[in-house]
């Protein structure tokens, strides 16, 4: 079943406008968890233009392997960056898309105005100095990409639609003729594992700071002061007030 | 096939400018990771709309992108783990704080 051409260029505009907004979100708001929200749309949005070009294996595996998985360990790095809520940057000026995209953050208190504006503000900002130069490469990189395509003479498309079970066919594909980088993937992601577990460590250089390794140490534990205990029997004549419990009539 | 193939490459081009911007412009280096996801998305949804359109019968573009995860995957995981042996070292991860580790 295909649907009508109307429903594919509204679905494709769509999800065009969310992936290449969300792309520009993630590179130009001033808060890197925002950043992370908005690289999830710009996902969502390519993982729709997978459904639309009938690959909807790579649409699921878009969405688990890259929303769910890299998406989460990126929200968790981004929690050890400085300023993450981008509360500090959002007073300071800014080009009018990054303003857009960093609408309605609380920009932070700051007591001392005057010492802050001596003080270096470029070592503060989200991005690097040279952001202008790097606009003005992505912007001839995408013009020079578009006027590309826009002049290239046409490809020739054949008209066949794919088969309906893509799951099976790359899945036989994957085990036969690719079955040695289906390997060489399996390899490569072990080798990842080790080396991410092997700089992650503390190890030989646990005197380094930063590496120290996490030993149980020979000391012995600082004694406890204790104070003696109070006597057993209450002294005669005071009773101590103990809670009955309420009894419940049935 | 009411889209022409130029459409999902013009959208795919547009990615990989914005992702280009971001890995270069970027300070913080969890910020290029993300920029260089964007590209790697940029990449896979042209390998698809190829496949789509020029070879469908050929389903080798489909193995293609899941390699290129696959890959891309275990490249973030390395990445975050030097970003977090930096940020134990120097407790920064901004790029630019690591100037002298340029050869």
């Amino acid at each position: 079943m295909t649907l009508s051409a109307w429903a594919q260029w509204s679905a494709f505009i769509i999800f065009a406008i969310i992936s290449i907004a969300g792309a520009l979100g993630m590179a130009t708001t001033m808060s890197m968890f925002r950043s992370g929200i908005f690289l999830m749309g710009s996902f969502f949005g390519v993982a729709g233009l997978f459904i639309l070009l009938l690959a909807d294996l790579l649409a699921l595996l878009q969405v688990m392997m890259y929303i769910g998985g890299m998406l989460v360990m990126i929200l968790f790095m981004v929690m050890f960056s400085h300023d993450p809520g981008g509360s500090m940057m959002a007073g300071m000026k800014m080009s009018p898309i990054e303003n857009f995209f960093s609408l309605g953050i609380p920009p932070e208190e700051m007591e001392e105005m005057e010492e802050m504006e001596e003080m270096d503000m470029s070592g503060m900002s989200m991005t690097t100095p040279v952001k202008m130069h790097a606009a003005v490469i992505g912007l001839i990189t995408g013009i020079g990409l578009v006027a590309l395509l826009l002049l290239r003479p046409v490809w020739p498309v054949v008209s066949t639609l794919p088969a309906p079970d893509s799951a099976r066919k790359v899945g036989t594909l994957l085990m036969s003729k690719y079955m040695m980088a289906f390997e060489g993937a399996g390899l490569l992601i072990l080798i990842g594992i080790f080396g991410a577990v092997l700089m992650a460590r503390a190890g030989r250089f646990a005197e380094k700071p930063g590496r120290d390794a996490r030993v149980a140490h020979e000391d012995p534990p600082a004694p406890i002061d204790r104070k003696p205990l109070a006597p057993d029997h209450p002294p005669v004549g005071e009773v101590p007030e103990m809670e009955v419990p309420e009894a419940h009539g049935d | 096939m009411a889209i022409p193939l130029t459409a999902y490459l013009i959208v795919a081009a547009v990615l990989f400018a914005i992702g280009v911007y971001a890995v270069m412009a970027q300070r913080s280096a969890v910020m290029i990771l993300m920029g260089i996801e964007v590209l790697l998305n940029a990449v896979g949804l042209n390998i698809v709309a190829f496949w789509r359109y020029v070879g469908p019968g050929d389903y080798s573009a489909q193995i293609f992108l899941i390699i290129i995860v696959t890959v891309g995957a275990v490249e973030m995981g390395i990445g975050l783990a030097i970003m977090m042996l930096l940020y134990r070292n120097r407790q920064s991860v901004q790029v630019d704080m690591f100037k002298d580790l340029n050869g």
